[in-house]
C-alpha cells in the first residue's frame, strides 16, 4: 500500500489544460463563471492514495496566471455589494492619513506619546541592518499629524523596513505598539497608492499574490512548493536534496501534501475554504487587493508591461 | 511641659525633626527601626552639589554631626531597633504603641519615613541579579565610599580588578509607564552626576557614559555640578538602553541609540550602574492603615494641600517630612525637618497652651 | 536568574486545540507532527482538524497580517472562526504550532478585552459570514508551553538521553533562540518575559544540558516575512543570522533550539548562505523544541524527526549524546515508509 505521488496528472479536460498554459491576455475572454468552474474542477480532482485522498493538480495551478486571474474575478465580484467593513475602507482610503491614524482600529491603540528615548530604534534589528532606517522617527511623524510628512513616509523605501519583529514593542516606556503602527501605515499607504512609489512597496503587489493566492485557494499562506531550493539558494544543497523529494519525505514525516488530512500541507474541504474566504470578504480585507490590482495595472500599462510580467518583476526588484 | 510628638524615621528628615522641636521646647519620642540614626545618608560617598562644603567627608560624617546636635539638646527620647505597631485617639491626643513594648502619650505624628532605592531585578533588560558586574547606584556609591568594601575603588564585582569604564544608565525604575512608574525620581540625575563626576576626578582616564532621557540636575549648584563633570570628561549620551549583555570576560555591552544624532550605540563597560528610582519605603502601606492616611499614586504619603500644607498628612496632626512625600536632595529633607517642627510647634500651641 | 524567570502564565494541563503552522507544514512539517505524538505520549486530549478525518483549520492570517495584506478585522474573524471550530469539538484551549499564530490569536483575544464593543460586531459578522458564533476561548498557550509544562515529565518518564556528551557526561551547552512572537509582542503571556524567557531554557535544563547566555541571544532571527520570503530583501535575513552567530560563536554552542517555525528554518538554513558570503563555517545544529525532544524520546531521527530536512547536519550531535542513527535511511526508499510509520503508531 505504498503511495503514489503523481507528478503528472490530468487536470480532467482539455479546456483545463490550456487555461493553464494561458497568460493574462488569453484569458480574457473566458467569461467569470466557467474560469472558476474549470479552477475548481481541476483543483478538486483527486486519487486515492493509501487510505487518503491526494489531489494532485493543485501543484500545477498554484501561483500560476490562470489562478491569479481567477482570483481577481472572484475579488472584483465580491465587491460590487460592498459589505460593513469593505464600505469603511473605501471611504477610509479618501480620507487624510492623520484621519486613519485615530481611527484605524490598530492605528489608533498602537500610539500614545513619544519619550523619544530610542530603545525602540536600540533594539531593531532592521534600523542594526539598513543605516537610513530609524523606527523613532516614523513615531515622530505619525505623532506629528502633519500630513505632508506623512504622505512622505507612506511613499519611502524605509516604511518597508521593519520586520516586524516586535523588538521594539516590549521596551517602549509609553506602551506603543511600533510594529502595530507600521502595519498599519503600510495597509494604508496601500489602499493609497503611495506603495507604488518605493520598491520595496511594489513588491506588496507579489506579496499579496504569494500569501494571499495560497490564503484564498488553499487556506494557508505558505503552500509547501513556494520554498523551491531554485528560489532559496541560500538554504544549500542538502535543502536541495530534501525538497526534490518533499512529496515522499512529506508523507514520511506524517505530513499530508496535497492530501486530505490535518497537517503540513494538507488540502481542506470546499466548505472551510469557503468559511475562510467569508471571512477575509467581511473583514474588510478585498478593498486592498482589489486597490493592490487597480494600481498595478496602471503601474503596468505605464511602462508598456502585461500584468503578468508585472507580478514577476516587482517580486524580483530590490 | 509641652505635648510630646512622635517621629517615625531616624534618617536626616526625622533627626531635624526633632532637633528643631527639641530647641523650640517640644519634647520628642523617635523611632528608628534599624539601629543607628542617619538612615540612608550614613552609606553615601559624599553629599553635593558641593562636595565637602561644610566639612563633612562623606554622609557619615554629616549624619553624626546632626546626631550630636540632636543628643546635646536632649530633649528627644530615641528608640532604635524600633518601629511603631499602633496609634489610638485623635489629634491632640494620640497615644502610640511601640514593638519595644511601650507606649507614649503624643500630641502629633510625623512621619520621616523615607524610600526605598528601585529593585531592578524585575527589568530584565538590564540582567541586574544575574550578570554581577551590572550594579545599582546604591552599590555604586557605597563601592566610591573610602569606608565601603573596595577603600574608595572602583572594582569589578566578578574578578576584582579594576574598573575603567563605567556605563551609567539613567531613569531605572522612572519614567517608564511599562512599569507602572510614570513620574520623575528627580535625585538620580544629580545623584548619579556626582558619581560620575567623583570617578573622573579620581582617574582621568576612566571611560564614564551616562545614558539619559533629560538631564534634570535643577537644584541651586547642580547644574554647575553637570558642565563640571562634562568638563571632567563624563559622556552624556541621550537615549534610553534597551539591554545589557554580559560578554565572555565578564564585561557588560549595552545597546541604546544615541539619539541626538540617530546613530545606535554599542559599548562595553566594566560596570553598569543602574540609577534607580525611588519607591516609598517598604512599610508604608502599614504605616498608612495604622495611621488613617492616604497615599498618591505614585505611593508616597499624600499631603492633605498641595500648596498651602504641603506637609500635613491627609488626617489631622500627623506630618510628613523628607522623602515620604517624595523624592528630595538631603538639603531639602532639612529644610523640610525644620518646616514640619514649626508647623507642630504652633498648632499644638493652639490647642493645648 | 530564578528571580526573573517567574512567570503568572497559566498552561493549562489537557485539552488543546492545535492550529496548524503554514511555515512548519511548508519547510518543517516534522516538528508539528511530534507535537501531536508527544501530546499522544502525555496521554493528552487534543485535536487539529476539525470532526471529520479533512480539516476544518486554516490559517491564521499571521505572515499576511505582518505581510500588510490583510485587514485587522479580516484577521479577527478568521482567528474567530478557528475558536468556534475548537468550541465546536469542546475545546477551551487553543495551542497554536507557531509562534505567530500565538501571537495573533493572543492579540484578538487582547483586542476583545480592550474594546469589548469589537466582541458584539465580530460575533454578529461571524454569523452572518457563516453561521458561527464568537466563543473565547479559555486558554491559549504555544504548544511549547505545553511541552515547557510537561518537560519533567518527559525527561523522567519518557526520554531515553540526555543532552550530555555521551564520553564523560558533560552537559551540552545549548544556546536558546525563542521566536519573537512568542516573548516580544506579548511578553507577559510568555514564560519569563521577553529577556529571560524560560520556555526553551527550563527545557533544556530539564533535559540535561547548559543553557547559554550570549549578547545577540534575544536578536530577531531576521525572518521578518516580506524579508525572508521576497528575494531581494533576503539579506536582511542573513545579517540577523550572521549577527547572531558571531555573538554565540565564544561561547561554543553545541545546539541551537527554537520554538518558532521561522526561526527553526532561517537559523538552520541560513548558516549555508552565511558559510557561501563569508566563507566562515559554523555548523551549529538548530532544532525546534520538539525535534530535540523527538531525538532524545529515541524516536528515529530520519523517519520521525526528519533531520534530514536540516541544512546543517544534526549528525554530529547525535554522535555526541550516542543516539543511533542509520544513514541509509536518510532518502528512505518508499517500500520501507509504512513499516516505519507502524513503528511509531505502535
Amino acid at each position: 500500500m505504498s503511495r503514489q505521488f503523481p507528478q503528472k496528472a490530468d487536470t480532467g479536460s482539455k479546456a483545463s489544460d490550456d487555461l493553464l498554459s494561458e497568460g493574462h491576455e488569453g484569458l480574457r475572454k473566458i467569461p467569470d463563471n466557467e474560469m472558476i468552474a474549470s479552477y475548481e474542477r481541476v483543483r478538486d480532482h483527486q486519487v486515492q492514495t493509501g487510505q487518503d485522498r491526494t489531489y494532485p493538480n493543485i501543484r500545477r495551478l498554484h501561483g500560476t496566471p490562470f489562478e491569479r486571474e481567477k482570483d481577481r474575478r472572484e475579488v472584483r465580484a465580491l465587491l460590487e455589494k460592498p459589505n460593513e467593513m469593505q464600505a469603511w475602507y473605501q471611504m477610509a482610503r479618501t480620507q487624510p492619513c492623520t484621519w486613519w491614524i485615530k481611527n484605524h482600529l490598530v492605528a489608533r491603540h498602537a500610539l500614545k506619546s513619544c519619550l523619544a528615548c530610542g530603545v525602540c530604534t536600540s533594539q531593531c534589528p532592521a534600523a542594526q541592518y539598513y543605516e537610513e532606517y530609524n523606527p523613532r522617527a516614523i513615531v515622530d511623524i505619525a505623532l506629528s499629524e502633519d500630513e505632508a510628512r506623512l504622505v512622505e513616509l507612506l511613499k519611502s523605501e524605509t516604511l518597508w523596513y521593519c520586520g516586524q519583529c516586535g523588538s521594539c514593542k516590549p521596551k517602549c516606556s509609553r506602551e506603543n505598539n511600533l510594529m502595530g503602527l507600521i502595519s498599519s501605515l503600510r495597509f494604508l499607504a496601500q489602499l493609497k497608492g503611495y506603495h507604488l512609489a518605493s520598491v520595496r512597496g511594489r513588491q506588496q503587489y507579489a506579496a499579496r499574490h504569494l500569501w494571499g493566492g495560497n490564503l484564498w485557494n488553499r487556506a494557508c499562506s505558505l503552500y509547501f512548493r513556494n520554498v523551491t531550493s531554485a528560489g532559496h539558494p541560500d538554504f544549500g544543497p542538502r535543502y536541495a536534496d530534501y525538497h526534490a523529494d518533499i512529496d515522499r519525505q512529506m508523507t514520511r514525516l506524517g505530513a499530508n501534501p496535497d492530501s486530505s488530512g490535518q497537517l503540513g500541507g494538507r488540502k481542506v474541504p470546499p466548505e472551510t475554504l469557503a468559511e475562510l474566504r467569508r471571512c477575509v470578504t467581511w473583514g474588510g480585507t478585498l478593498v486592498l487587493w482589489q486597490r493592490l490590482e487597480e494600481l498595478a495595472l496602471e503601474d503596468a500599462r505605464a511602462v508598456g508591461i502585461s500584468i503578468d510580467e508585472y507580478h514577476d518583476q516587482v517580486r524580483s526588484e530590490g | 511641659m509641652a505635648k510630646k510628638v512622635c517621629i517615625i524615621g531616624g534618617g536626616v528628615a526625622g533627626m531635624q525633626v526633632a532637633s528643631v522641636l527639641g530647641t523650640l521646647g517640644v519634647p520628642s519620642v523617635l523611632v528608628e527601626r534599624s539601629p543607628l540614626l542617619g538612615g540612608r545618608v550614613l552609606k553615601l560617598s559624599r553629599t553635593f552639589p558641593f562636595f565637602n562644603d561644610d566639612g563633612f567627608n562623606d554622609g557619615q560624617d554629616f549624619a553624626a554631626a546632626l546626631e550630636r546636635d540632636l543628643r546635646a539638646i536632649s530633649l528627644a527620647d530615641i528608640h532604635l531597633n524600633t518601629t511603631l505597631t499602633g496609634m489610638t485617639g485623635d489629634f491632640p491626643h494620640f497615644r502610640v504603641a511601640l514593638s519595644d513594648g511601650t507606649s507614649t502619650d503624643v500630641g502629633a505624628v510625623v512621619l520621616a519615613t523615607g524610600f526605598e532605592p528601585f529593585d531592578p531585578t524585575g527589568l530584565n533588560e538590564y540582567g541586574y541579579g544575574i550578570y554581577p558586574n551590572v550594579i545599582t547606584a546604591t552599590e555604586l556609591e557605597w563601592m566610591l565610599n573610602p569606608r565601603g568594601p573596595t577603600g574608595g575603588e572602583l572594582i569589578r564585582p566578578n574578578d576584582g580588578k579594576k574598573a575603567g569604564r563605567l556605563g551609567i544608565v539613567f531613569c531605572v525604575g522612572s519614567r517608564n509607564r511599562r512599569i507602572n512608574a510614570p513620574f520623575c525620581s528627580r535625585i538620580c540625575c544629580s545623584y548619579s552626576t556626582k558619581q560620575a563626576s567623583t570617578v573622573m576626578e579620581r582617574n582621568p582616564s576612566a571611560f564614564v557614559a551616562c545614558f539619559y532621557m533629560d538631564v534634570r540636575t535643577y537644584d541651586r549648584g547642580f547644574e554647575e555640578m553637570y558642565s563640571m563633570a562634562q568638563d571632567r570628561g563624563v559622556k552624556y549620551i541621550r537615549g534610553r538602553v534597551s539591554m545589557c549583555k554580559q560578554l565572555p570576560d565578564g564585561s557588560i555591552a549595552v545597546r541604546a541609540e544615541n539619539t541626538l544624532i540617530s546613530q545606535p550605540f554599542w559599548g562595553e563597560f566594566d560596570i553598569v550602574s543602574l540609577s534607580t528610582g525611588m519607591r516609598p519605603c517598604s512599610d508604608v502601606e502599614k504605616l498608612a492603615q495604622i495611621l488613617g492616611i492616604g497615599r498618591g499614586p505614585d505611593g508616597f504619603f499624600m499631603c492633605r494641600e498641595w500648596f498651602r500644607h504641603p506637609h500635613d498628612a491627609t488626617r489631622d496632626g500627623v506630618f510628613i517630612a523628607g522623602c515620604a512625600t517624595g523624592m528630595k536632595p538631603i538639603r531639602n529633607c532639612i529644610i523640610d525637618g525644620a518646616s514640619v517642627a514649626a508647623r507642630v510647634t504652633a498648632l499644638l500651641r493652639q490647642v493645648s497652651p | 536568574m530564578t528571580a526573573s524567570t517567574a512567570t503568572t502564565k497559566v498552561i493549562p494541563e489537557n485539552d488543546f486545540f492545535i492550529p496548524p503552522s503554514c511555515i512548519l507544514g511548508a519547510i518543517n512539517p516534522s516538528t508539528e507532527v511530534i507535537i501531536t505524538r508527544i501530546f499522544d505520549l502525555l496521554g493528552l486530549r487534543w485535536k487539529a482538524a476539525g470532526v471529520g478525518p479533512e480539516s476544518q483549520c486554516t490559517c491564521c492570517t499571521g505572515i499576511l497580517s505582518h505581510g500588510d495584506i490583510m485587514s485587522i478585522e479580516s484577521t479577527l474573524l478568521v482567528v474567530a472562526r478557528l475558536w468556534s471550530v475548537a468550541a465546536e469539538m469542546g475545546f477551551e484551549n487553543i495551542s497554536p504550532a507557531c509562534v505567530t499564530s500565538f501571537a495573533i490569536h493572543t492579540e484578538c483575544f487582547e483586542m476583545y478585552e480592550h474594546e469589548p464593543e469589537l466582541t458584539v460586531k465580530v460575533d454578529r459578522w461571524l454569523q452572518e459570514a457563516c453561521g458561527r458564533r464568537l466563543v473565547i476561548p479559555k486558554h491559549i498557550v504555544h504548544a511549547s508551553d505545553v511541552v515547557y509544562r510537561y518537560r519533567e515529565t518527559l525527561a523522567q518518564n519518557f526520554m531515553k538521553h540526555r543532552l550530555v556528551d555521551k564520553t564523560d557526561g558533560r552537559p551540552l551547552r545549548v544556546v536558546d533562540h525563542v521566536g519573537c512572537h512568542y516573548a516580544k509582542v506579548f511578553p507577559e503571556k510568555s514564560i519569563g518575559g521577553a529577556d529571560w524567557c524560560d520556555v526553551l531554557a527550563g527545557a533544556i535544563r530539564s533535559w540535561g544540558g547548559e543553557n547559554v547566555d550570549y549578547p545577540e541571544r534575544r536578536h530577531c532571527c531576521g525572518m521578518g516575512f516580506r524579508q525572508c520570503m521576497i528575494r531581494p530583501n533576503r539579506g536582511y535575513t542573513m545579517a540577523c543570522v550572521l549577527k547572531k552567530l558571531e555573538s554565540m560563536e565564544p561561547w561554543a554552542p553545541e545546539a541551537i533550539l527554537t520554538n518558532c517555525p521561522g526561526c527553526n528554518v532561517m537559523l538552520d538554513k541560513e548558516q549555508w548562505a552565511v558559510k557561501e558570503l563569508t566563507g566562515k563555517t559554523y555548523d551549529i545544529p538548530t532544532l525546534s523544541y520538539t525535534e530535540l525532544a523527538g531525538l532524545l524520546l529515541g524516536w528515529d531521527p530520519y523517519g520521525v524527526v526528519g533531520i534530514q530536512a536540516h541544512t546543517v547536519p544534526i549528525e554530529p550531535l547525535l554522535d555526541k549524546i550516542g543516539i543511533p542513527y542509520d544513514r541509509s535511511k536518510e532518502w528512505q526508499p518508499e517500500a520501507q515508509q509504512d513499516i516505519e510509520l507502524a513503528g511509531v503508531r505502535a
